[in-house]
């Protein structure tokens, strides 16, 4: 079982984020980054895969630039067995990510393609949908339980009202939501071996794809100050202020 | 000749240990203080990351040692600032494998790495301390006496780390030879030796490890027993070794207590503003970080000079006392910004505070 895991640097949860003045991006400075969670969520299911099946490999791969290697390097300190950065200068759209993980997925030949569900810093939740659709591929987002057996991929998936079942055939496509599992930390011994594990860079232009973005980054704001609350004195007040002020009546 | 850009294995180690202490070590700290306990449990998972296990893992597997001061000093800063308690716990084993690894004869390694090699390793202390005024390392009261087969230990200890469970304990001696002349020896003592005995202390901070009093009344070790063989320690190396742990440790203390009165500052308002934009928070604030780095340049000094062979026995002492009044200061003036916040438990700035005070007495006096 080969599965290929692509991850994208996103900036830490934890960190506060600046928008720039002129709303072309964030302050990037004093930003600490890490893997986007639901794509370390993709990395912990594939190395629970590769547990059961040791014969298995994990490959993880990025679309960016050679920073993004600090993130990789901790895919493989977590137990990913290589790692290929394709380098890449932005602005990138998702469809431009999507084919050139395309172009990847038909190199390496995976059985499986897991990824997260979105990354926290755009919330596109494209990749994993475009990605199927270029490769032809079936596909499962937002899965919450995987299982493997006898060539299918069997993926529960949280849905509106209940939980949903799919099965389908490998090769395939998965994304995953938050609960599927917990992550590890990379151990000691796992970090050290890292460093002698294979990361391969591939520069964008070598692979012979047009990448004219469809998307664009029009403007950036930041999500407008709450206002404090509002005590009124009667019910009948506060339907007035509902009608006449919010007008939400 | 200087770098201070991490290599790409250590910045993994030090995110990776963040999150760890961000996530399952600070959230613990609070309860295992109250209850004067840290969870098995929590202490497992630390191991299971190979904090004690791995450099042993690679000895045996004769591989180059990756082990560094100043890679050990960033894990030290990281778990600290989860918790000294619970850190100095994870870690405590390794107050005698790693000197074991450096200094230990061959066959003193053979036969007791490979106990500390899994998943759930051994556990092991160190005897350094000595409860006296004019205590210093290198002038240690606890004596080792050679005998015909081998030495006998006398002597009284104090601040010894979980010695509950331990299988050995490290005891740091002056030892005789040579026509009267003094040196300093480590010696492996199993802790079920006879003629050891502990009392439990009681202390100030560090309230969730179990620390003892450990007296030794004619305990034989066997020739072996000596840490080194009859090569015996580098000993000023072995004290700069513990001292630049105990300096990151405290680093890690005193950066917590900052961020957090830092973090308070900004959200807290007094008057309108938040507490941080007031000139008397906001230049005690700036003097906590100067403190804090310029407390971690000198513990990665120290650090880089043992990494490289060189002796570290000046920017080690200088570095304690630095330290250790920096850490005391910061986490002092944490107190302060919070005001009377500071000094309820419901905020972490009054255990950081009494952990810190213990900095100053972990290797007497700073005054000295």
């Amino acid at each position: 079982m080969k599965i290929l895991v692509p991850i994208k640097r996103v900036p830490d949860p934890a960190t506060t984020i600046r928008v720039l003045a002129d709303g072309s991006g964030i302050a990037t400075d004093n930003v600490k980054w890490v893997i986007n969670p639901f794509d370390e969520i993709a990395v912990e299911e594939a190395l629970r895969v590769k547990e059961k099946q040791p014969a298995s490999e994990v490959v993880v791969v990025a679309v960016g630039e050679p920073a993004w290697q600090e993130q990789l390097r901790t895919a493989l300190a977590m137990g990913a067995d290589r790692a290929v950065l394709v380098r890449i200068s932005p602005p990138v759209d998702t469809g431009a990510v999507a084919r050139i993980l395309a172009r990847v997925a038909a190199d390496e030949k995976p059985d499986l393609i897991i990824l997260g569900k979105q990354a926290i810093d755009d919330d596109s939740n494209q990749i994993g949908q475009m990605l199927a659709e270029l490769l032809g591929w079936p596909q499962a987002t937002f899965a919450s339980k995987v299982e493997l057996a006898d060539g299918r991929c069997t993926v529960v998936r949280e849905v509106d009202g209940g939980l949903e079942t799919l099965s389908f055939p490998l090769p395939g496509v998965i994304t995953t939501d938050l609960r599927l599992n917990e992550p590890r930390y990379a151990s000691l011994p796992g970090i050290m071996k890292a460093r002698k594990k294979e990361l391969k860079e591939i520069p964008v232009e070598t692979l012979g794809l047009n990448l004219a973005p469809l998307l664009k980054v029009r403007r950036l704001a930041s999500p407008s100050k709450r206002q404090a609350g509002r005590k009124v004195a009667s019910a009948a007040e506060l339907v007035s202020l509902l009608h006449s002020e919010a007008k939400v009546l | 000749m200087v770098d201070f850009q991490l290599a790409p294995e250590q910045e993994i180690l030090r995110q990776t240990l963040a999150e760890f202490a961000r996530e399952r070590v600070r959230p613990a700290a609070r309860a295992a203080d109250e209850a004067g306990a840290i969870d098995p449990q929590l202490v497992r998972e630390g191991w299971e990351l190979g904090l004690i296990s791995a450099p042993v893992a690679e000895w045996m597997a004769g591989e180059t040692s990756t082990r560094s001061a100043l890679t050990g000093a960033i894990a030290a800063e990281e778990l600290a600032w989860g918790d000294l308690a619970i850190a100095l716990r994870m870690l405590v084993s390794s107050l005698l494998t790693l000197p074991l690894i450096e200094m230990g004869t061959d066959a003193q390694r053979r036969a007791l790495l490979p106990r500390f090699a899994g998943q759930n390793p051994a556990l092991a202390s160190a005897a350094v301390v000595e409860a006296r005024f004019d205590y210093s390392p290198g002038e240690l009261q606890t004596r080792a006496r050679r005998i015909d087969d081998g030495f006998v230990l006398d002597g009284k200890k104090c601040l010894v780390p979980a010695v509950e469970g331990a299988e050995l304990i490290l005891v740091y001696a002056a030892s005789e030879e040579d026509a009267g002349r003094r040196r300093h020896d480590a010696f492996i003592v199993p802790a079920d030796s006879a003629g050891v005995a502990r009392r439990r202390e009681r202390n100030m901070g560090l309230k969730a490890l179990e620390t003892y009093e450990l007296t030794f009344d004619g305990v034989r070790v066997e020739a072996s027993g000596r840490l080194g063989g009859e090569r015996a320690v580098n000993y000023p190396r072995l004290i700069s070794q513990w001292r630049a742990g105990l300096a990151a440790m405290a680093v890690g203390v005193a950066r917590a207590a900052f961020e957090y009165a830092r973090d308070y500052a900004r959200e807290r308002k007094a008057f309108g503003a938040p507490i941080a934009t007031k000139q008397a928070v906001a230049f005690m604030l700036a003097d906590m970080a100067i403190e804090v780095d310029a407390s971690r340049l000198l513990a990665w000094e120290t650090a880089w000079r043992l990494d490289r062979g060189q002796d570290a026995a000046v920017e080690s002492e200088l570095m304690r006392r630095y330290v250790a009044n920096a850490t005391l200061q910061v986490t002092d003036s944490a107190v302060q910004v919070l005001g009377g916040h500071g000094y309820i438990r419901e905020h972490p700035v009054e255990l950081w505070l009494r952990n810190a005070r213990g900095f100053c007495a972990f290797e007497g006096l700073t005054m000295v």
